[in-house]
């Protein structure tokens, strides 16, 4: 169901090929992709086949030796790949060091996107976050170095408002009038109200009448005078003002501020007791809460585009069950994308709009997540679908042979060794992407009119 | 490698892939050449002096009829130092000494130390912890100190002195051992071999110590750099009273009277002796990029 | 049997902490047939790890017995014995069969008709060994074939988990993921044990490879006729593979029984809610009912260690005044704002507590309002105002023991004996 939405990545034509003493792996060899707005796209495949390379490509976060060979990524309209093809494309031989040059100028540029457009949640939550840091702290920091503004309009407004003020706020929000809580919002000059009072409104742990009582306590809360300048400038410019004495003042609210968002955010996850969460340190949380927290730090800052690297793997089979349903609520509550990447199929299953396959570098099958599980068109797909086991026993079929190794990439199709229905051109040429109606679209000779012998 | 069986058995991809590595690092090929010209001038002069026409290999001969110290000249290309000794073949053969020596101290020192550190490790309880309070005791002491202690009381020879070196010097290797062998102690092949019914001593001498050894190996040998200064210092401050030995460290002793007009009396062996550890040092950190796993892998 | 543990309790002790220790298996009988498939399931913390090497005495357990190679008439007799507490008898046949007691040519023996296969691929197999040393290894060890010998059998096992014969020349680093757990399987069953226990075998394996190395474990099985256990934590794999099934949690077994049971009509909660935990193609994942996490080992809920996160859990499962104090705390302070600021809760014992500011007839609304979502307040047995506060006391908890449920499936809840 990706109709008449419009892409936020799109990838064409991507080769990456990592330079190493061992041999130049070629990593990825054509990947053609897009990701919707507001949908979730799962990649799947086994390992060696390309797709933490393809999520780390989007994000820009590429090691000194991974050379962009050819294709773009654009991330919203931005070639995210372009300096390093254009350094590759240009270079006699490849060198790393230059090339880190290329990143490292990268870097600059993508640190207005990273954080703010696109966030990235990785496998290992006790690795992502700081052992020597609350978590609350973690999460607020997401929003200091990207959103001070807004921490400074809510604890504003909370200044501001009065007790009648809050009142009527509480009536737009019994109504479920959200829109009209943002105009009355506006109109009383308390931008950042609608923030907190929406963080509460929604939980589900809370009963009604305390939110109530939450929500009617967000006002007549002064500032410090000293700060409220700072403060205002702030929520006008997003930056701390340059006053030596106020600027560490000002920050110090800005942090109450953001723990007492992170711990609003947490409590939208699902977490027990946030208040008291936020204070704790990794360690002290269990791994899905830490995953929770991780996932807190990528979405408080509304993000376009969410890529997730088997954030599930590393989690007990109920735990993982309780964050794929998060993910899924996540999805209906936000407008973000997705990029759902995990080895799993039955987790992808559960969470994808569409879906994409890969095989040693590149996308084989691609489309609605119903039409490539229900009737999976390219060999590796069904083949991979009679491999996974199900509570039901069936018979499981492996798939023979290895696979490839990516310093010296088969000819042709890069499944062709291992598959049953392999045919002459299948060992000569690349196979297209064919589209098979519905946005279903698969490489494989088998639909593009091979012959067989 | 398309060449025959024996080539690519030895030259296998990760051998060749250690020697990419090493050579990648300018300055440890530069540290390889020179610790090879040390080696082989203590093997010339050990076992065949005459080559370079050395009479007496093992001790400097003195020329009382020119004691005065000469600078370098064609004669003389080191110079002489008091009382009349060619620099340039004293030092020829006080490499060879002073090589000969650190070796004879950290090859025994690290075998007693690696051994006491496997064990130790290995077994844990009581068996560490009166080990480990053992080597503490070795460290809380400052071990210049005490090898000077130890030598002075077994009679100051040379004999003495490497005997008390190595006393001081396995604790150390015993230390790094230990942490070694304390991540290679909870890999599965460990319990692997136990469920095969392996004795403690196989699974000690068979699974660790190859495992543990490699960045032993690279101390040890920075370590003939640090204990060649430790002798040459001992030498130096007069730890052994006798003359005419081919020591770079009893070499500057010589020169000390003259060190303002004839200077470089003292600075010829000295720099011999910086050459060295720097050399070995750089060497040292060569192998150590050839065993990390990482440095391997990237370009 | 081949093998049977009894009562066995691994606990480890608590750096620094006296008399702390992780109760990793507490109190748990298992056994496995000849020729048996039995599968281990559980979560982190579950205790199967552990339990897998120590029937192989990879780690000595805390208390408890392993009897290897005894009939079941003997086991019989050994149960009953149990029952009576009758320890000479017990004493009689421990000292025949268990496996604990073995030193020496009988442990090197016992070595010999065992063998495991490890998790990690990467880390199982010595890097500095050739694959011809590695798979050997065990056969020397236990003294089962000398060098020569053992050298021309790996060739042969080689053969058997399909790997060709130059690999014994190679290092384990020049072999794939899957071709390395084939060497784990082979230097497995070297020594043609009758009992193999697999942790995890396929857990680090790609899906397509992990389908081949369990197709050639069932084949081996078929072939050798040795008896597996083999501990996962995903329930379908353990479905496609076990004949029998034991759930584990924090340390207990919770159910076991016949596969096909245990998976269709799990009987304990806890199997409830692993298995509709489990995604599957094609089927959309109902609300997640499961919240919280794993227990601490150290100090384990009391009763029935599920308990805390059991959505049926009733009042003998094992709560304590501390659990229903902070259970009464939180519901006051998310649903009844003005109770939670009069309200002072305090535990005066295991089974009581004292509640001051809140009238009896106010707190059993609350009670009876909040118990079916707060399966705590269940075991409030009663409520009386005594001397200007509320005394709740609670009902006595026990542990549950092993129900049957049907022929050779049994589950340990309380749920259970309450029925039929």
């Amino acid at each position: 169901m990706s109709g008449g939405r419009e892409p936020i990545v799109t990838v064409r034509n991507l080769r990456l090929w990592y330079y190493t003493r061992r041999g130049v792996y070629k990593a990825l060899n054509g990947v053609d992709l897009e990701v919707m707005r507001g949908e979730v796209l799962g990649v799947a495949g086994e390992s060696g086949c390309g797709k933490s390379t393809l999520g780390l490509t989007i994000m820009g976060l590429l090691p000194r030796n991974a050379a962009i060979v050819d294709g773009e990524v654009l991330l919203d309209g931005f070639d995210v790949v372009k300096p390093l093809r254009e350094y590759y494309k240009k270079a006699k031989r490849f060198r790393p060091d230059k090339n880190e040059d290329v990143l490292k100028r990268l870097h600059k540029e993508m640190t207005r996107i990273r954080g703010v457009k696109v966030t990235m949640v990785f496998q290992e939550p006790m690795t992502a976050l700081n052992p020597v840091m609350p978590v609350g702290y973690q999460i607020a920091e997401v929003l200091l170095q990207h959103n001070m503004s807004l921490l400074a309009k809510r604890r504003l407004a909370r200044a501001k408002a009065t007790k009648d003020d809050v009142k009527e706020a509480l009536n737009f929000l019994r109504a479920n009038d959200y829109a009209g809580l943002i105009e009355y919002v506006k109109a009383k000059g308390l931008e950042g109200l609608e923030d907190q009072m929406l963080a509460i409104w929604r939980r589900r742990d809370l009963h009604d009448l305390v939110k109530e009582i939450r929500i009617l306590n967000m006002c007549c809360d002064p500032v410090n005078p000293i700060i409220e300048s700072g403060l205002k400038y702030t929520a006008r410019t997003n930056k701390l003002p340059a006053a030596p004495v106020i600027r560490q003042l000002v920050r110090r609210e800005l942090v109450k501020e953001g723990y007492r968002k992170a711990a609003e955010f947490l409590g939208l996850l699902d977490m027990p007791e946030p208040e008291k969460v936020v204070r704790m340190y990794p360690h002290e949380l269990s791994g899905g809460m830490r995953q929770r927290v991780v996932i807190a730090t990528a979405m408080i800052n509304n993000p376009e585009l969410v890529i997730l690297d088997e954030p599930t793997s590393a989690l007990d089979v109920t735990v993982q069950a309780s964050i794929l349903e998060l993910l899924n609520e996540l999805k209906q509550q936000t407008n973000a994308a997705f990029i759902f990447i995990s080895h799993d199929l039955s987790v992808l299953y559960q969470v994808s709009d569409r879906i994409a396959i890969m095989y040693a570098g590149k996308v084989v099958e691609v489309g609605p997540r119903d039409a490539v599980f229900k009737e999976p068109k390219h060999p590796y797909t069904q083949m991979l679908m009679e491999a996974v086991p199900t509570l039901e026993p069936h018979e499981l079929k492996g798939i023979k042979g290895e696979v490839p190794d990516l310093r010296n990439p088969p000819k042709g199709c890069m499944f062709h060794p291992r598959c049953p229905y392999a045919m002459p051109i299948c060992r000569e040429r690349e196979p297209p992407m064919v589209d098979l109606g519905n946005g279903h679209r698969v490489s494989c000779w088998l639909y593009s009119g091979g012959e067989r012998k | 490698m398309a060449k025959g069986g024996l080539t690519s058995r030895i030259l296998t991809p990760e051998r060749k892939l250690s020697l990419q590595v090493f050579f990648s690092n300018k300055l440890a090929v530069v540290g390889l050449v020179i610790v090879l010209a040390y080696v082989a001038d203590a093997l010339i002069v050990q076992f065949a002096p005459w080559l370079i026409g050395l009479k007496h290999p093992f001790e400097v001969i003195p020329d009382y009829s020119n004691p005065v110290p000469q600078p370098p000249s064609w004669k003389h290309p080191f110079g002489t130092t008091y009382p009349g000794i060619d620099l340039l073949r004293a030092v020829i053969k006080a490499i060879r000494l002073d090589l000969g020596l650190s070796v004879v101290v950290v090859v025994p020192g690290a075998l007693l130390g690696i051994v006491i550190g496997i064990v130790a490790t290995y077994f844990g309880g009581w068996i560490d912890d009166v080990l480990m309070r053992l080597t503490d005791i070795f460290f809380s002491v400052p071990y210049l100190v005490l090898a000077i202690a130890i030598g002075y009381a077994l009679g100051r020879t040379i004999t003495s002195m490497v005997i008390a070196l190595i006393i001081v010097w396995w604790p150390l290797y015993a230390r790094y051992t230990r942490s070694v062998t304390l991540q290679v102690k909870e890999l599965t092949f460990i319990e692997a071999a136990r469920a095969a019914g392996a004795s403690n001593y196989k699974i000690m001498f068979r699974h660790i110590l190859p495992n543990a050894l490699p960045p032993v190996l690279v101390q040890m040998s920075m370590d003939l750099g640090t204990i060649m200064i430790v002798i040459s210092g001992l030498a130096f401050i007069g730890f052994l009273p006798v003359a005419n030995i081919p020591e770079l460290g009893y070499l500057t002793t010589l020169g000390l009277n003259y060190i303002n007009t004839a200077p470089w009396t003292v600075l010829v062996p000295g720099v011999f002796i910086v050459i060295f550890a720097v050399s070995v040092y750089l060497l040292g950190m060569g192998l150590m990029d050839v065993i990390n796993p990482r440095r391997r892998s990237s370009l | 049997m081949i093998i049977a543990g009894r009562g066995l309790k691994v606990y480890f002790p608590v750096k620094g902490v006296r008399g702390a220790s992780v109760r990793a298996v507490d109190d748990v009988d298992i056994e496995v047939g000849e020729g048996e498939i039995v599968g281990l399931v559980g979560e982190s913390g579950s205790g199967k790890t552990t339990l897998g090497r120590t029937l192989i005495r990879l780690i000595e357990p805390t208390a408890g017995e392993v009897l290897f190679e005894i009939p079941d008439h003997d086991l019989e007799r050994y149960d009953e014995a149990r029952e009576r507490d009758d320890v000479e008898t017990m004493k009689l046949i421990s000292s025949k069969y268990s496996a604990l007691r073995l030193k020496g040519k009988a442990l090197k023996e016992f070595r010999r008709k065992v063998g495991i296969v490890f998790q990690d691929p990467y880390s199982s197999l010595d890097p500095r060994l050739r694959i011809a040393d590695i798979i050997a290894e065990p056969m020397i060890e236990t003294g089962a074939y000398d060098k020569d010998k053992a050298m021309e059998r790996v060739v042969d096992l080689l053969e058997e988990v399909q790997l060709p014969p130059e690999f014994a020349d190679r290092y384990p680093h020049e072999l794939s993921g899957g071709q390395r757990q084939r060497v784990a399987i082979a230097r497995g069953i070297a020594t043609n044990p009758r009992f193999v226990v697999l942790d995890e075998p396929t857990s680090a394996l790609d899906v397509s490879v992990q389908a081949e190395i369990l197709e050639l474990l069932r084949e081996l099985r078929e072939t050798h006729k040795m008896a597996m256990l083999f501990i996962t934590h995903n329930i379908s794999v353990v479905s496609y593979m076990a004949d029998r099934i034991y759930v584990m949690y924090a340390g207990k077994v919770m159910e076991k029984g016949p596969k096909a049971e245990v998976i269709r009509k799990p009987a304990h909660p806890y199997t409830q809610a692993l298995i509709s935990a489990v995604p599957e193609v094609g089927r959309q994942m109902r609300r997640v009912v499961l919240k919280g996490d794993v227990p601490s080992l150290v100090s384990p809920p009391k009763g029935c260690r599920f308990h805390p996160r059991c959505p049926v859990a009733i009042g003998t499962c094992g709560w304590t005044a501390d659990e229903v104090a902070e259970a009464l705390r939180r519901v006051l302070e998310a649903r009844y704002p003005e109770l939670s600021q009069r309200a002072r809760l305090r535990p005066l014992g295991e089974l009581e507590l004292e509640v001051k500011g809140l009238s009896a007839s106010e707190l059993k609304d609350v009670v009876e309002r909040e118990s079916e979502f707060n399966r705590a307040l269940k075991s409030i047995q009663s409520m009386s105002e005594e001397g200007g506060r509320v005394v709740v006391r609670l009902t006595k908890y026990s542990e549950p023991r092993m129900i049957e449920v049907a022929r050779g499936h049994m589950a340990a809840c309380h749920l259970l004996s309450a029925s039929s």
